[in-house]
């Protein structure tokens, strides 16, 4: 299993340059969206690694097609120099009647099916690559729809989903989505994410995706628990953090991932 | 009150409006996913201007609630420009009079940063600016790696005329003002 870190900011480029030299991960992955305005050339020199392109705000279930048109443009650029380990992008709703959303909504996997295949289908296509899609950390009911959804949308699309380990651990503790619903998307993918997730400030809590801190009991067992099937050929596990930046906890966690990996044949039959 | 969602597609336009938040009982999940949505807006606003935390008090809900639902009326689409329609209708409010400069500045700064961060065209600059005050407000998209979005204020030798409204903007390809002064826009709803 590959290690990254997820890079959306200029000003953790220090710590992305030493988790790399000290061999804590073996690729980096870009919030591409945040640095298109970088020339090919510099982009591809960014970082002595590989690098993963997650594309965030493309909002490609809701824009327009001339805008999207537009970005697909610039990061066909970039896919074609620099080559990523893949492409992803995000299934939620962004916006409501207009208003944007500050915390992303999820969709209705049943109600909004077709209209997401068709979105996804015309985002391929104006990428020019296969699209991964990330699964969103459950709340509501609905998310019990989501593994289905996933499966469904794939094979009838070509596209992947980007795996989000701590987003199904997400989902169970809200809903109840069984862990072991996900086995079929997990098996099909070979790229990953994890991250810390903290409870809402009211009660009942909520369990909220917040990429804040280390990772829980919950989200290290569901790996060592499925470790050989995340774990496929060229599989990618990225690990996210976009707030409160503790090199010591990321450090640990890192090291953990990689205990939780080493070796496979050893840990196998040892 | 309202029937337990099952999606958050039911919840939609409660995740903005502060005043629909009721309509959920208060022991309920989809209460307190209302509630995760409206702190996003919350620190959205007061931690990128925490001088607004002195008009209104220290849990903001003098203005929050106010001009959120303000803000819902008038068609506002909560892009970039939300801080400057916070300026708007605090010119409206109680507060008037309490707001100086130096908050002025923070919001049209704000909304700079949340541009820069936020658009997706290939415009790589936004000039704000403001019809009570001297200096622009520029927000920069990232220009290299290391950098990230660049927010500056400054004066011009040679001002530009004055917006006709409270606020007006134009974009530059370049990342500079070379391409000269094309006329102010009015703010984006």
């Amino acid at each position: 299993m590959r290690l990254g870190f997820n890079f959306t900011l200029g000003e953790t480029t220090p710590l992305v340059r030493r988790l790399l030299a000290e061999g804590r991960i073996d690729y980096v992955e870009l919030l591409i969206d945040n640095f298109l305005t970088l020339d090919a050339d510099t982009l591809a020199g960014a970082f002595d690694a590989p690098m993963g392109f997650h594309i965030m705000f493309s909002r490609f279930i809701e824009a327009d097609a001339a805008s999207l048109d537009d970005m697909a443009q610039r990061l066909r650029t970039l896919i074609d120099r620099v080559k990523p380990l893949y492409v992803s992008d995000h299934v939620a709703r962004f916006s409501h009647e207009g208003r944007q959303l500050y915390h992303l909504a999820e969709i209705d996997y049943q109600a909004d099916y077709a209209r997401v295949r068709d979105a996804v289908d015309a985002w391929q296509q104006h990428l020019g690559c296969q699209l991964l899609l990330e699964n969103y950390p459950s709340i509501l009911e609905g998310g019990h729809d989501a593994p289905a959804f996933f499966e469904r949308l794939c094979r009838e699309t070509g596209a992947g989903v980007l795996f989000d380990i701590s987003n199904a651990v997400c989902a169970h503790l809200n809903c109840g989505v069984p862990l072991e619903a996900w086995l079929p998307v997990i098996d099909a993918s070979r790229h990953f994410h994890v991250a810390g997730y903290n409870l809402s400030i009211l009660q009942p809590h909520l369990v909220l995706d917040t990429h804040d801190r280390p990772l829980s009991d919950e989200t290290l067992a569901f790996i060592e628990t499925w470790r050989e099937r995340f774990d496929s050929p060229g599989a990618t596990l990225t690990y996210e953090r976009d707030d409160a930046f503790v090199q010591r906890e990321i450090d640990n966690d890192l090291a953990t991932l990689r205990t939780l990996f080493a070796q496979p044949e050893v840990r196998r039959h040892g | 009150m309202a029937d337990q969602p099952r999606t958050d597609s039911q919840l939609l336009a409660a995740l903005y409006q502060p005043a629909r938040q009721g309509d959920y009982p208060r022991d309920s999940r989809a209460f307190v996913r209302i509630d995760t949505s409206l702190r996003v807006y919350w620190h959205s606003l007061f931690d990128i201007c925490p001088g607004l935390l002195a008009l209104s008090g220290p849990d903001g809900l003098a203005i929050f609630r106010p001009f959120m639902a303000w803000a819902v009326e008038q068609g506002c689409s909560f892009n970039w420009a939300w801080y400057l329609w916070v300026y708007v209708w605090l010119q409206q409010s109680a507060f008037r009079d309490a707001v100086d400069d130096e908050l002025r500045y923070s919001l049209m700064a704000a909304s700079a940063a949340r541009w820069a961060t936020g658009d997706r065209s290939r415009q790589r600059g936004i000039v704000l600016g403001s019809a009570a005050l001297p200096d622009l407000v520029c927000g920069w998209k990232a220009s290299s790696l290391e950098a990230g979005r660049q927010v500056e204020r400054f004066e011009l030798e040679e001002p530009l005329p004055a917006p006709a409204a409270a606020f007006g903007y134009f974009t530059s390809a370049t990342g500079d003002l070379s391409e000269g002064f094309p006329g102010w826009t009015d703010l984006p709803r």
